[in-house]
């Protein structure tokens, strides 16, 4: 059975977010001012309002007050986010996705009961992992074991009934709008890492924004100084684990999802153009050279969304590869692999098509070919991404915890 | 086949070496990073470049100028832009219309023009071709009368009066001195019915509108110009009335210098990017280590710096045979053919640099974006699909 149909559920929310978008955001995405992307300050009524929406707690269960989103839906949300902004399309989808991860799955009942109601209650409260140290690449260590420098820093000392928190987290994803902090950390005398909570407004806790970084979203580096949280908000189990890097390759490619919403975005406005716009004449868009290549952009576009869908639904249904309907392979890598690469590419046609005015710092184009080359070398490069799929090709497992965990 | 420069042509490239490397870079991420446009530009850096005779290098010696040859020309752009794209460019644009002005100029507008461009530290040339509703237009105009350029000028008595405007001229909000076509007759198409006019910048009735905020090659100005009503003698005429198509070569296959010049200029500029995205890279990945090793150590490393050497190298093959064959008046559609493969392979090296560069973490650095920043104003210079039509229009009418 091969269906593609998406549910009137899905079609909903789609419409219902791209109709969100239309209103709320690219009136004031679009703005010139808001087109630098020296200087782009983040749209925080307009996350507000997708809050409200629903969207900050998409993938959060219904029954804890979500809208228990599938990877699916989740993926289709963030391309029309993106679409508008992919400050909000980022920010929003990281603060989803960990509610899911963290209240579903990770706490306790006792700290569901202490975390949730302020979570549910605040629109602008939003959720980070801080679980980066050091840039860790695969790089020299492909197809061998991992270098030492994988071990988490960070520690957490007990003293008493609380853990006393030292150490520095760079490139942490929200960090700079987190309300709660989900914290890879070093226990002393434990084997593996651990992951505590630890609220924003903890004494000792400070947050570095980084301003004009490579990120798309809010991003920061989090610094604790002898930051003292209860020992009761350390979480159980497999949390680091539930909250690390997607060492299978088969998590939810929502990154992919924005990706798709900004090259969608230059193409919306590519199309547009042409249309609009008489050389030679006629309109663009009747030229051959700007058919072509818009042409190739929407095919580009078309395939990257069959490939993430794909990917999204894969992450829902693992028993689709038990039972052979997919290939045993780690489709959101490779995914993001082709998305990066493939979308760059298309975000630089779109640009063309409007001669001197796609490098114009107050028009969207070079935004859009700023965001989509972001997107290609943010996170764990293409490089690196290559050589994740070549060890499960290569049947090559890894041992170690951490960051490089096996599946 | 002899690839050795001469003496002279060393000397000028180990001259433009030394200033870009002594004068410019230490300027060029400063530059790059003022956030409004239009103060992003520094007399400076022109006056220091210019006493060095990086301003003037392409007017001939019996003005004044150094008379080089088109070798030397792509040498010391490819070392100026290795430095900073953009100020290489704002150095090189006052070469392809001093090219102009020798091709094109009578003694008496020469006397007027050439000498003080020749004698002032801050006078730069530019040239207004593009409006707003006409680009593409221009490089491939299509027979419909009412396509191109629409600057109106009309004769009167001795003067021409020219109303309408331009948009994204260089050098516009910093030049003395401006090459201007303008319609002169309406009723037939761009080709017959342009003339090319010398504006000086104080010409009554012509201001400088705003300065155009672009993503990469900042330093190097784009401005907007607005005609009203300003009045040109008809001593400014450059050629014939109705000859500026003709003379500046539009249509291709022009051998008297602006246009073709053009050509090389880009190729050449973009050799400096390629050039020092090479080098930056190489050291990065023989100094930045990973687990105890350079990344150099990594195959995939070396696999990239290898193909972003091999395709600087050969757009350098590409650039110096187009410099030598327009020193040796061979007419060919090689320096076309060589500005639309500068497009992409500094793009490519570009983005093989940032591989490079994310291969220990990911986050680029402002010299890294940059880079990338300016190489992309190829494709909307140098590479777009109407560039390189264009040039396969000249293959087959060659």
């Amino acid at each position: 059975m091969y269906n593609l149909h998406l549910s009137a559920e899905q079609l909903e929310i789609r419409d219902t977010v791209r109709d969100f978008v239309t209103r709320e955001i690219k009136p004031v995405a679009l703005k010139a001012s808001r087109l630098d992307v020296q200087d782009r300050s983040l749209l925080t009524a307009q996350i507000d309002a997708g809050s409200q929406l629903g969207l900050r707690t998409l993938a959060l269960s219904e029954g804890l007050g979500g809208a228990g989103a599938d990877a699916l839906t989740f993926c289709i949300v963030t391309e029309e986010l993106a679409a508008g902004d992919a400050d909000i399309a980022g920010i929003l989808s990281e603060t989803s996705r960990l509610s899911h991860v963290l209240f579903d799955h990770a706490m306790n009942d006792a700290q569901r009961d202490k975390f949730l109601p302020k979570f549910l209650s605040d629109d602008k409260f939003h959720l980070a992992f801080a679980g980066h140290e050091s840039e860790t690449r695969l790089g020299v260590n492909y197809h061998r074991p991992d270098a030492a420098d994988a071990a988490v820093k960070t520690s957490a000392a007990k003293s008493g009934g609380d853990f006393i928190v030292n150490g520095v987290k760079g490139t942490v994803a929200n960090a700079p709008v987190a309300g709660l902090f989900a914290v890879l950390v070093n226990i002393p005398g434990r084997t593996s890492a651990g992951v505590l909570l630890v609220p924003a407004d903890a004494p000792g806790v400070s947050v570095r924004a980084h301003d004009k970084a490579w990120h798309h979203g809010a991003c920061g580096e989090v610094t604790f100084k002898d930051c003292k949280v209860p020992a009761a908000n350390l979480l159980g189990g497999d949390a680091a684990t539930l909250l690390g890097a997607d060492a299978a390759g088969r998590g939810n490619p929502l990154y992919q999802a924005l990706n798709l919403g900004i090259g969608r975005a230059a193409y919306d406005a590519a199309l547009d153009y042409a249309h609009l716009r008489v050389q030679g004449g006629r309109p663009l868009i009747e030229h051959q050279a700007i058919a072509t290549k818009l042409a190739e952009v929407a095919i580009k576009l078309e395939v990257a969304r069959a490939a993430i869908w794909q990917a999204a639904w894969a992450s829902d249904h693992p028993e689709a590869i038990a039972d052979r309907s997919l290939a045993d392979l780690p489709l959101t890598t490779m995914t993001q692999v082709f998305v990066g690469e493939t979308l760059l590419k298309a975000t630089k046609d779109a640009a063309e098509v409007f001669g001197a005015m796609g490098v114009m710092r107050d028009m969207p184009l070079q935004k859009y070919v700023n965001d989509a080359r972001v997107c290609l070398h943010s996170g764990d490069g293409v490089t690196d991404a290559k050589l994740r799929i070549a060890e499960m090709l290569a049947g090559y497992r890894r041992a170690s915890s951490g960051a490089m965990a096996a599946e | 086949m002899d690839f050795n420069l001469s003496n002279e042509q060393r000397s000028w490239q180990m001259a433009a070496r030394k200033f870009a490397e002594e004068e410019i870079r230490p300027i060029s991420l400063e530059r790059d990073a003022i956030p409004t446009a239009a103060e992003t530009f520094d007399w400076e850096i022109i006056k220091k470049g210019s006493k060095l005779g990086f301003r003037t290098l392409a007017v001939p010696k019996e003005w004044g100028g150094h008379g080089t040859d088109f070798v030397t020309q792509a040498l010391v752009m490819a070392e100026l832009a290795k430095a900073d794209s953009a100020i290489s460019k704002a150095f090189s644009q006052n070469w392809k219309w001093s090219h102009l002005i020798s091709a094109a100029c009578t003694q008496e507008q020469k006397e007027r023009f050439l000498k003080p461009f020749v004698a002032d530290d801050t006078f730069v040339l530019g040239k207004g071709i593009t409006e707003p509703s006409a680009g593409s237009d221009n490089r491939l105009p299509p027979d419909d009368i009412k396509a191109g350029l629409k600057l109106k000028a009309e004769r009167k008595g001795d003067e021409w009066i020219l109303n309408g405007e331009k948009a994204f001229i260089a050098n516009a909000p910093i030049g003395k001195l401006f090459f201007i076509d303008a319609r002169t007759d309406h009723t037939v198409p761009l080709k017959q019915g342009t003339t090319l006019f010398l504006v000086p910048r104080d010409t009554p009735g012509f201001r400088i509108g705003k300065v155009f905020n672009k993503s990469g090659w900042r330093f190097y100005q784009n401005g907007e110009m607005i005609f009203e009503n300003a009045r040109v003698p008809h001593a400014n005429v450059v050629g014939e009335v109705g000859g500026s198509v003709k003379k500046t070569g539009g249509r291709g296959g022009d051998t008297t210098g602006g246009d073709i010049f053009g050509d090389l200029e880009l190729c050449a500029n973009a050799l400096g990017i390629c050039d020092d995205a090479c080098e930056t890279a190489m050291k990065y990945a023989k100094t930045t280590k990973q687990g105890g090793q350079v990344l150099f150590a990594q195959q995939n490393i070396q696999l990239q710096i290898n193909k972003m050497f091999m395709l600087t190298e050969a757009l350098r093959s590409f650039v110096m045979r187009v410099a030598w064959e327009h020193d040796m008046k061979i007419h060919s559609c090689n320096a076309g053919l060589a500005m639309n493969y500068s497009t992409d392979v500094v793009q490519e090296v570009t983005e093989l640099y940032m591989e490079v560069r994310g291969a220990n973490g990911g986050v680029m650095d402002h010299h890294t974006d940059k880079l990338v920043r300016d190489s992309i104003i190829w494709s909307h210079l140098a590479g777009d699909s109407v560039q390189r039509m264009k040039v396969a229009r000249r293959l087959a009418a060659a």
